[in-house]
């Protein structure tokens, strides 16, 4: 609008100088004609001055018409951008029990098993980074049982359609829980025993791997690791538990106490892992895996021949309509495990030659509203923790008087409830077959965002 | 057995198969060179002239032949001037010493420190008691053991390394000696020599016999001996051998010792009278209570410590076959003895404790405040059922009550002595027949 004044002003300036200067010309010799020639000059120096004063406005408006065009353009461009926080992803998930021993009330126990919290940043279409860190038990110190822990630390990256690597604590890909181990992902308030002490669930390894997808689909991840460092095991304490709890927290599985998760690992030897899966059909995942390498150095004064560890497993699951039914079986063996056993002759919890367990499991979405679901299942699983065993001394064989038996069969059967998918109220009721005092009754929270 | 230090390179010499504190080689390894501290410690841990009579020396009770305990089979040791003062306790090896803890109270109860009840929180602190004790090297006070010192060949060797105005300090002086005792019981290689015969095994350098093996696994399980959870067999650390203790206190409920003079109710000895009293139970007058005393006396007051007393520190079991007698107050003269009790303490206490017809006082070296004087009746088994006090009765062996059986059988005990005499350093395995047993080992009964 007022570029417009300006140019209008300046039209009739010019105008004006042209009449001016023609009426001069026609009265050239009087006086009146000598002051009206003054007054004109007077005139046109007065105008002059506007018209450098009009000139200096204009420079002054173009001046601030550029600015604000720089400014516009300025900030169009930043709200085009993507800000850093766009690429960063936060999750989660947690599970909270109630367990009451059928025959022993006076040991129920509630237990904040564990909150995790996961931090993940996008760097490119290719590249992600993922962690996540837990606290069990609620409390980590050193007066209590709880552990502050780092459960995933990787880099992944996408090489192309079908191929991508990955490096650094990620989980190693055996069974159908250790993957997906939040508690809206598995039946029962607590995971499966075979997929805790046979599997050593949540089971993490450093080291570099590299995974895809066939179009015929097959997926498929193989991986260098560190591995399993038997000394982790204290052979010289029997397996005490007072409750299922107990027994779900001791570690007792041969690979629990000696998988070795980053935390200072020997990497003097490592493992390597291949795992298979086909998801072609809709509705069923078909696969197996096998993780395998020698036992880190046990004791440099000692020469015991190494000792080779491989876990394999195969597994099912299968969602037709309403129904999710899975079954797994899993096996390990230690070899050489003779000598040393040896070194501890009598030691109540010698390292096994062979551990092995399965399940059969079935749930049935019998009910469900908007986000509300109800599913109960059934689960028969079996584990071994102790096989067989070699090196020891006959008439000290596990369990020794006072511990528990290594194997056990357990039936759950019980409900999970989807408040959202986010959000399951469980409970289940669970037997032991040799360790019949352990059998339990289960409530708990699970949630995974 | 006190031996000069004059004597002392000839009679190394003499015994070489026995081997030599002092510097030299162990038979199986080889020993790193003595530091000057360590040679210096040496000299003073076999200088009879640093006692008051001139006849004893650290070396007179610490027998490298014996395990470095007493080597003559005494419950305690004699000592002072005339080597005629009856010492309280039973001769503790020194081999291994050198890996014990500082002493501390945690929540477990106490832990580690020297001597018998912990009092010495480091082995330089305990190294220069015997000195001024009455009972042992009985030097009058600081300043008489540095008079000695100032005599002796070796005292270039003490200012070379402390300088001469330390001289002037008694008491620094002779804490500086502790400090040259405790650098030879670090340094030298006999007393951490680890060349036993299970050493050599472990190495894979020796196999144990069918025997030892069993005797080790019995060793090993907690449902039967449990000796392992005292005496752990396995490194506790992943570079040290296994030290077979765990530095921890328990109270066994040792039967009393009556031929020692401190438990002599009628003594006239002053320095065990001045540790009577007469407030303990009306039973006797002078207990020894481990870790509670009578000789410290910083910890049992409170409600809380009350339950450690009769607690004595946990010994290595490495050449236990060589260092009888046993316990604190060397009640038992052998191996088979000290395990027969473990294991039927509870199950016949009639052969350990007075016995008054069917009635059994067992834990007679406790006062009843303790638990002690605890009484059973033979013929009414509930009788033994509700103890409370202080002594163990409830780790596997000695969890068991009247009627039940032994936790070994008496095959069982042989097993185990068996595996236990594999402990003792010696051993050379290229040379196996070499080494000489000591006679309880050869007692032992083959299955």
């Amino acid at each position: 609008m007022k570029l417009k004044k300006i140019t209008l002003a300046a039209a009739s300036l010019g105008l004006t100088l042209a009449v001016t200067h023609a009426g001069i010309a026609s009265a050239a010799d009087s006086t009146t004609t000598d002051a009206k020639t003054q007054k004109l000059e007077e005139q046109i120096d007065s105008l002059a001055q506007q018209l450098n004063a009009l000139k200096a406005e204009l420079n002054q408006v173009k001046a601030q018409n550029q600015a604000i065009v720089a400014q516009q353009t300025e900030i169009a461009t930043k709200v085009a951008a993507p800000s850093p926080m766009e690429n960063l992803s936060l999750w989660g998930y947690g599970e909270a029990y109630y367990s009451q021993p059928i025959h022993d009330n006076s040991k129920s126990q509630a237990d904040l098993a564990r909150a995790v919290f996961g931090i993940g940043y996008r760097f490119d279409d290719k590249t992600t980074f993922n962690s996540e860190f837990e606290v069990e038990h609620a409390i980590a110190s050193s007066e209590d049982a709880g552990e502050m822990e780092v459960e995933q630390f990787y880099v992944d990256h996408q090489i192309n359609n079908s191929i991508a690597l990955k490096a650094g604590l990620f989980l190693i890909p055996s069974g159908l829980l250790n993957l997906k181990h939040e508690p809206t992902n598995f039946f029962g308030v607590q995971r499966n025993f075979v997929e805790t002490f046979i599997i050593p669930a949540t089971w993490r390894e450093g080291g570099i791997g590299a995974h895809g997808d066939t179009d015929i689909g097959i997926g498929w991840d193989v991986g260098v690791t560190t591995g399993v460092k038997l000394s982790g095991r204290d052979a010289t304490t029997g397996l005490k538990a007072e409750t299922a709890l107990d027994l779900g927290n001791s570690g007792a599985g041969p690979l629990a106490a000696t998988h070795q998760e980053l935390s200072l690992a020997n990497a003097s030897n490592l493992s390597q892992y291949l795992a298979l899966g086909y998801k072609g059909i809709p509705g069923l995942n078909v696969g197996a895996s096998v993780f395998t390498g020698k036992a880190a150095t046990q004791d440099p004064t000692v020469n015991l021949g190494g000792q080779r560890v491989t876990l394999w497993e195969a597994h099912s699951r299968w969602t037709p309509a309403k129904f999710d039914l899975s079954a797994l079986y899993a096996r390990g063996t230690i070899s050489n495990t003779g000598a040393y056993n040896a070194l501890t002759p009598g030691a109540p919890n010698p390292t096994p030659s062979a551990f092995n367990g399965w399940y059969v499991q079935g749930a049935y979405n019998v009910w469900q509203n908007t986000t509300y679901r109800l599913a109960p299942f059934m689960r028969w699983e079996y584990y071994n923790m102790g096989e067989s065993f070699s090196g020891l001394v006959p008439g000290f064989e596990p369990p020794q008087a006072g511990d528990r038996s290594l194997s056990d069969h357990v039936f759950t059967a019980g409900l999970n409830f989807y408040v959202t998918p986010n959000v399951v109220l469980k409970a289940d009721y669970q037997t032991f077959s040799i360790n019949e005092d352990l059998s339990r009754l289960e409530l708990g929270l699970g949630v995974a965002f | 057995m006190a031996r000069s230090h004059a004597l002392y390179p000839a009679l190394c010499a003499a015994l070489l198969l026995a081997g030599c504190s002092g510097g030299g080689n162990s038979n199986s390894a080889p020993n790193a060179p003595l530091s000057d501290l360590a040679v210096l410690g040496d000299k003073i841990f076999h200088d009879v002239n640093l006692s008051a009579a001139n006849n004893q020396a650290c070396s007179t009770c610490h027998v490298k032949a014996a395990g470095l305990a007493n080597d003559n089979g005494a419950a305690v040791m004699f000592g002072g001037p005339g080597l005629d003062k009856p010492g309280l306790r039973n001769t503790p090896s020194l081999t291994y010493t050198a890996f014990t803890p500082l002493f501390s109270m945690t929540d477990d109860g106490p832990s580690g420190g020297f001597f018998r009840d912990g009092r010495a929180s480091t082995l330089t602190d305990q190294a220069q008691k015997p000195f001024t004790n009455e009972f042992e090297m009985a030097n009058a006070d600081a300043a008489a053991v540095i008079a000695k010192l100032k005599t002796r060949p070796y005292l270039a060797d003490f200012t070379a390394i402390f300088g001469v105005a330390v001289l002037d300090d008694p008491a620094t002086a002779l804490a500086r000696m502790g400090a040259a005792l405790a650098a030879y019981e670090t340094e030298d290689q006999d007393f951490k020599s680890f060349d036993s015969k299970f050493d050599a095994w472990r190495a894979g350098k020796a196999q144990l016999t069918v025997q030892e093996v069993r005797g080790f696994a019995l060793f090993n399980s907690p449902s039967r001996g449990n000796c392992a959870a005292c005496h752990p067999s396995t490194s506790a650390d992943g570079v040290t051998p296994a030290l077979f203790t765990d530095f921890s206190y328990d109270n066994l409920g040792v039967p009393r010792n009556t031929t020692l003079e401190a438990n002599n109710d009628s003594t006239t000895v002053s320095y065990i009278v001045a540790l009577q009293r007469a407030d303990y139970d009306g039973v006797h007058r002078y207990y020894d209570l481990g870790v509670c005393g009578p000789l410290r006396s910083d910890i049992g007051k409170t409600y809380a410590e009350a339950g450690v007393c009769g607690a004595f520190k946990v010994p290595t079991l490495r050449n236990i076959a060589l260092t009888a007698p046993y316990f604190h107050n060397g009640v038992f003269s052998d191996l088979r003895t000290a395990l027969s009790f473990y294991v039927t303490r509870d199950t016949n206490p009639g052969a350990w404790y007075p016995k008054s017809g069917n009635i059994v006082t067992k834990f007679d070296d406790l006062p009843e405040t303790y638990g002690g004087q605890y009484k059973v009746d033979l013929s009414n088994p509930s009788s033994d059922t509700k103890y409370v006090g202080n002594v163990n009765v409830t780790e596997v062996p000695y969890n068991r009550k009247l009627g039940d059986a032994p936790a070994l059988s008496t095959s069982e005990i042989d097993d185990v002595i068996a595996f236990l005499c594999t402990l003792n350093d010696g051993y050379d395995p290229a040379n196996p027949a070499g080494y000489i047993k000591p006679q309880q080992c050869v007692d032992v009964q083959a299955p």
